[in-house]
């Protein structure tokens, strides 16, 4: 017989359909509708896991969000899951869930010899025990045996095969939680005109309402949710959101929801992500999540078959599942009548009610059904003790007053210690609790963000309150928004129920070898709780830390109070005095693909694309990421390596001509009167000489007097200049410029945009350079006509095409060089075009590691390796460029005396006496001497000279041009290398510049 | 599913594209002609010459845009706006507007091929958009006639809203343009899209 335990009616669950599941690799089957929980229960299964420490067995404690002990692993291969909740995993048919932390199996688990020698393992047992011996060399042995045994589940190992979105969205009103509180807001809210989002947990809407038959507004209550939902789906301005948990509360009202879109089926349908990450901006939050119930620590309250009355009630009554046969319930408060009630018409044995509280607090209308049913109530008493192994097979009940206890059998305890508004989200937004002495627990206070609390979540307990709570919240949320009530509105009503008072009870005394669970999750009983007391730990934030009461998946949701109200009782002050520990996102856990969403793999980050992307693609190229441009390393032939081909690459500018890429430079373009003022400011050279047609190199400083950026910049015309800045500094200058414009300089008539994905650029370098340009461009290029540094604008012949470009002649090779550039839209055109015109002349593309080792036979800086932020224009020999005729930003702090010191590190070239330079060297005079050796500088560029046949390599060297000629060693311990070196200057080929000017 | 399923999304080519249903159209809008007009808002000489050049009047309010038959001016900041016209024709001779704005006391500079233009529409395009971007696309909070900047994922967009019920156009750096489309179409696989030939910038 399948589903002994399903009840014939009722509920959410829909009995026509069948669903097949597996649990530890027994067959089971349920209805849609089910949680794997609930369809566990309905085929008598209690045994869900072990627990963390002792290997206890373990059942099913919630209906919820806040389960601490039925984690299961779920499913197999690239989608499983650990740590998931069985009471909140919808079933599905296929579904496939293992237990976890157990070996052999569930039934028998070696592990379980934990609990029998608990003793040696008490609160802080970590701490007391690996510091022994002191050092941490034995911790980080111990570490890899403490990692073994650490953890419930196992995370999959191969890539997840699943996609996940993000999604933005603004409402007036956001509503969590859909039930009775939820909904009353949302449709208070939604009749206003608010912009209205819900969002709940679970598949459908109602919480405890759901499957329940009490009467709102004359009809049952399953019927004025689906009538109310109903409504709220035709209104465009309303957004619904099941299946989605609001996980986190930040800054200005923004809240984080995870939409689980597909986690109720065994793999998402094509094209729809798994999850979705919502970032909802909310103007405010009604946080209507309910209730979540807390036990009663008493001996053997783990055992499977112990359940939260709130639990049990929402088996039957949502899920039509009994939860057991015979059950005996535990209480301070009126709640659990009211599911023993439930119990009871659903066929199941109430052996008796232990209630806390003595005969006269018993008056209210639950309790008086219940001994109406006929039910024995059993005022004053507790249970002191569970029976049982791997199910609960009876309690010992004694009177709180003492006396002999009598045992009675059973297999279901339902328990109810009273219940703790879900004042998570309000904490996160950084709101104040209250203690309210009549719920013995903390509520909602008052929150410096706009947020409402309503019906459960702030306290209430009764429906009709719950009800009429959300109803003002909804309406309060709104009018917060400017929507008034367009009609007159009452609130849902239903039938007032008394309720008598709630009497805290946090544990029951026994003897002290005893287990009474306060932390399920994290094993953490009454005993360590009082030993922690003991040693000192007075602060509610370092019990947490001690005994861990409170971590691990669930957070603590049912243990938190009963933790922090034993810890008064030990310390002897109140429960207000110890105070809560921090909520902190995400409520419930979240997983790492939602956060990532589709930043992962090839789109981590967005990626920029020059116009030649896909020729260089085309042609073999290599390519790299440079920030987030491709750009091409190299371009290798068949059979070719890179190295080898970049060596090809740069001997070839050096003996004919090549052409690199280089739209990925920063372009700004500067108009206006002032721009030569402008210019002389943020440059250390003079600017107000450039004539037009003319360029000229330039290098910015910080504040400090350290190199920013360097480049060029052209003067088209008396009041028209384009700037070249560094890849990677191309956004930096841009900003700094800007700050400058509007902030420290307004009066400057200049303004500045950048034109960086405007212009495609191509550099032309080698001595045939200028034959290849002749045959593209309009103008004459002789070198009378266009000397170095000159800049025009001209057409660049194309096949047929004339496109308008822009030529510069500079050089970074230190060949004879040119640079093209054209509007981005035809730069793959111009490319074509330059490398059919050098075809004769032996032209090949040439790429980034070409164009390194280039500049590095030239000794030309780069702004990273040489000027690294602590280098000045004159460490990089560049001190010449400093105009002593004009102030500059930077200049003032040039003076200081540690940046003119003779010791400081300047820029030198090196030369390889034998072997390779090795990468990031450190530059000694004797690699022999006893360490720590003095360090006289860096090598901050290397590479294979090609056209030297010779390591070499650019270095700060402390003194440096003093020491040309020296002999140092460059070492790399990373290596293993030691390295002769000879000291020169940075320029290693045409030092006179002769190249550049034929 | 197999990866072909997913290899067509991102296709430029015209199509439907993801799941079933077209809740979305994608399309690229060409761009013709995009110039950038720095000065200052206040400046009457500044406000005629762009009159005379493009035949439109800046728009005053932030965040908002003006329209004639042939042109769109964008407002991008307190003292620069973009003029798009789709036809090269349009707005004629750069140099000698660059020549009239800088004697006017502003600036002119040619942004052509600097962008381009995408065309977010359909029943679900406000959910495409708003996968990517923080702005809230309610039509009465942001509607025909606004432009705003913000970030489509991590990459700056100009958002410009036009039509009736409001079409979005985002325009994005040049060298971002297949990131995004792809972006994009992600965003529309689960929804259903159709890609839709060019038309030029509206």
């Amino acid at each position: 017989m399948t589903q002994p335990h399903r009840l014939a009616a009722g509920g959410i669950v829909d009995r026509s359909r069948t669903l097949g599941f597996s649990f530890d690799g027994a067959a089971y089957e349920g209805h849609p509708g089910d949680t794997l929980a609930s369809a566990l229960l309905a085929n008598g299964v209690h045994l869900i896991g072990r627990s963390f420490k002792y290997h206890r067995p373990r059942g099913i404690v919630t209906a919820g969000a806040d389960e601490p002990n039925a984690l299961v692993q779920l499913a197999h291969g690239a989608r499983t899951e650990p740590n998931t909740r069985a009471t909140q995993q919808e079933l599905y048919h296929g579904l496939v869930a293992d237990s976890q932390n157990r070996w052999p199996s569930l039934s028998f688990d070696i592990g379980a010899l934990n609990d029998v020698f608990s003793p040696l393992f008490p609160a802080g047992f970590y701490y007391k025990t690996f510091m022994w011996p002191p050092g941490p060399r034995w911790w980080l042995k111990y570490e890899h045996a403490i990692r073994r045994a650490a953890g419930l589940g196992r995370a999959a190992r191969e890539p997840d095969p699943d996609h996940y979105q993000h999604r933005f969205a603004h409402c007036d009103v956001l509503v969590i939680g859909g039930g009775p509180a939820g909904l009353a807001a949302a449709q208070a809210a939604a009749r206003c005109g608010a912009r209205v989002m819900l969002c709940d947990e679970n598949a459908t809407f109602g919480g405890s309402l759901r499957g329940d038959a009490t009467l709102i507004d004359g009809t049952p209550a399953a019927s004025w949710v689906d009538a109310g939902i109903g409504d709220l789906a035709a209104n465009g301005d309303v957004t619904l959101l099941p299946r989605t948990t609001a996980f986190g509360y930040y800054d200005q009202n923004l809240i984080g929801l995870v939409e689980r879109v597909a986690d109720h089926l065994a793999e998402p349908p094509p094209f729809t992500p798994r999850q979705r990450l919502w970032h909802v901006r909310a103007g405010t939050v009604v946080l209507a999540s309910g209730a979540l119930e807390r036990g009663i620590a008493y001996a053997g309250n783990d055992r499977p078959g112990t359940m939260l009355a709130g639990a049990a009630q929402a088996y039957v009554t949502c899920y039509g599942v009994k939860p057991g046969t015979r059950a005996v319930i535990f209480a301070n408060n009126d709640s659990a009548y009211e599911a023993a009630v439930r119990l009871h018409d659903a066929g199941v044995s109430i052996a008796a009610i232990a209630d806390a509280r003595p005969e006269a607090a018993l008056s209210g209308d639950h309790p008086q059904r219940a001994r109406a049913a006929g039910v024995a109530i059993l005022p004053g008493t507790a249970i002191v003790r569970a029976h049982g192994g791997l199910r609960v097979a009876g309690v010992d009940l004694a009177s709180l007053q003492g006396g002999a206890a009598r045992r009675i059998d059973c297999d279901l305890v339902c328990v109810s210690g009273g219940w703790n508004p879900a004042v998570h989200l309000y904490s996160q937004s950084r709101g104040k609790l209250r203690y309210d002495d009549a719920l013995a627990t903390f509520v909602p206070d008052a929150s410096p963000q706009s947020i409402v609390a309503a019906g459960a979540a702030n306290g209430k307990i009764d429906l009709s309150a719950v009800l009429a709570n959300g109803h003002d919240a909804g309406l309060a949320a709104a009018a917060r928004s400017g929507f008034a009530a367009r009609t007159a509105q009452s609130a849902p009503t239903t039938a007032a129920v008394s309720t008598g008072p709630l009497q805290a009870l946090w544990s029951v005394p026994s003897r002290r070898s005893a287990k009474c669970f306060v932390d399920w999750q994290n094993d953490v009983t009454v005993a360590d709780i009082a030993l922690a007391a003991r040693e000192g730990y007075r602060s509610v934030e370092h019990l947490k830390r001690y005994t861990t009461l409170g971590m691990g998946t669930d957070q603590g949701k049912t243990a938190n109070i009963l933790g922090l109200a034993l810890l008064a009782a030990e310390l002897g002050v109140s429960i207000p005095q110890v105070g809560t520990t921090t909520f902190r996102p995400p409520y419930t856990p979240v997983t790492m693909g939602a956060l990532a969403g589709h930043e992962v793999g090839a789109t981590l980050e967005p990626t920029r694309y020059s116009a030649m992307h896909d020729w260089h693609v085309e042609h073999g190229a290599r390519m790299l990421n440079a920030g987030l441009w491709k750009r091409p390393h190299s371009y290798p032939r068949p059979g070719e390596s890179e190295d080898d081909a970049a060596n090809r690459e740069a001997k070839n500018v050096r003996s004919n001509v090549g052409a690199v890429d280089v739209s990925t430079l920063g372009k700004i373009e500067l108009q206006g009167r002032d721009v030569a003022e402008f210019l002389n400011r943020v440059y250390i050279n003079r600017w107000d000489t450039l004539a037009v047609g003319r360029c000229r190199y330039g290098v910015m400083l910080r504040d400090d007097g350290m190199v920013f950026d360097d480049g060029t910049t052209s003067r088209l015309s008396t009041t028209h200049y384009v700037m070249t800045t560094t890849t990677l500094n191309a956004v930096n200058v841009m900003q700094h410029l800007e700050y400058l414009l509007q902030v420290e300089w307004p009066e400057l008539e200049v303004f500045a945009t950048s034109v960086t994905e405007q212009w495609a650029g191509a550099a032309l370098a080698g001595p045939k350079a200028r034959q290849v340009l002749a045959a593209l461009v309009s103008i004459d290029v002789s070198n009378a006509a266009f000397p170095f540094l000159a800049v025009g604008e001209c057409e660049l012949i194309a096949g047929g095409a004339r496109i308008p470009a822009r030529l510069f002649r500079m050089s970074y090779s230190g060949e004879l060089a040119y640079e093209i550039h054209v509007p981005v839209t035809h730069g793959r055109a111009m490319w074509e075009a330059v490398m059919a015109a050098g075809e004769p002349f032996g032209i090949m593309p040439y790429g980034t590691e070409a164009m390194s080792t280039l500049r590095i036979e030239k000794g030309h800086v780069v702004i990273g390796p040489e000027a690294d932020g602590r280098t000045t224009a004159d460490d990089l020999g560049l001190g010449k460029l400093v105009s002593p005729a004009k102030w500059c930003i930077g200049k003032p702090l040039l003076a200081r005396p540690a940046l003119t010191a003779p010791e400081r590190w300047q820029l030198v070239g090196l030369t390889a006496i034998d072997g390779t330079i090795p990468r990031g060297g450190k530059l000694v005079a004797d690699p022999g001497q006893a360490t720590p050796t003095p360090m006289l500088g860096h090598v901050s560029s290397w590479c294979w000279s090609p056209n030297l046949d010779a390591s070499i390599g650019l270095a700060l060297l402390e003194r440096g041009r003093a020491r040309h000629g020296d002999t140092l060693w460059a070492v790399s311990p990373l290596a293993d290398a030691r390295v002769r070196v000879r000291v020169g200057p940075p320029c290693f080929i045409d030092p006179e510049g002769e190249r550049l000017r034929v | 599913m197999s990866e072909s399923t997913y290899q067509s999304i991102g296709s430029t080519a015209p199509g439907h594209y993801g799941a079933a249903g077209s809740a979305v159209f994608l399309s690229e809008a060409t761009i013709a002609t995009a110039w950038n007009v720095q000065g200052d808002a206040a400046s009457s000489p500044l406000r005629g010459e762009v009159q005379r050049i493009a035949g439109i009047a800046l728009p005053d309010m932030a965040n908002t845009a003006s329209r004639s038959d042939r042109v769109v001016a964008l407002w991008l900041g307190p003292q620069s706006w973009l003029l798009v016209a789709a036809d090269a024709a349009t707005l004629g001779d750069f140099n000698g507007g660059r020549e009239a704005l800088i004697a006017a006391g502003g600036a002119l500079f040619d942004v052509s091929a600097s962008r381009v233009a995408y065309v977010v529409d359909g029943p679900r395009a406000v959910d495409v958009l708003a996968a990517g971007s923080p702005l809230d696309f309610d039509p009465r909070l942001f509607g025909a006639g606004q432009c705003r900047q913000s970030l489509y994922g991590r990459v700056p967009a100009l958002f410009y809203r036009h039509g009736e019920p409001p079409a979005c156009t985002m325009l994005v750096a040049r060298s971002f343009a297949r990131d995004i489309w792809h972006s994009l179409c992600n965003a529309a696989a689960p929804y259903g899209y159709s890609v839709r030939a060019a038309a030029t910038f509206a």
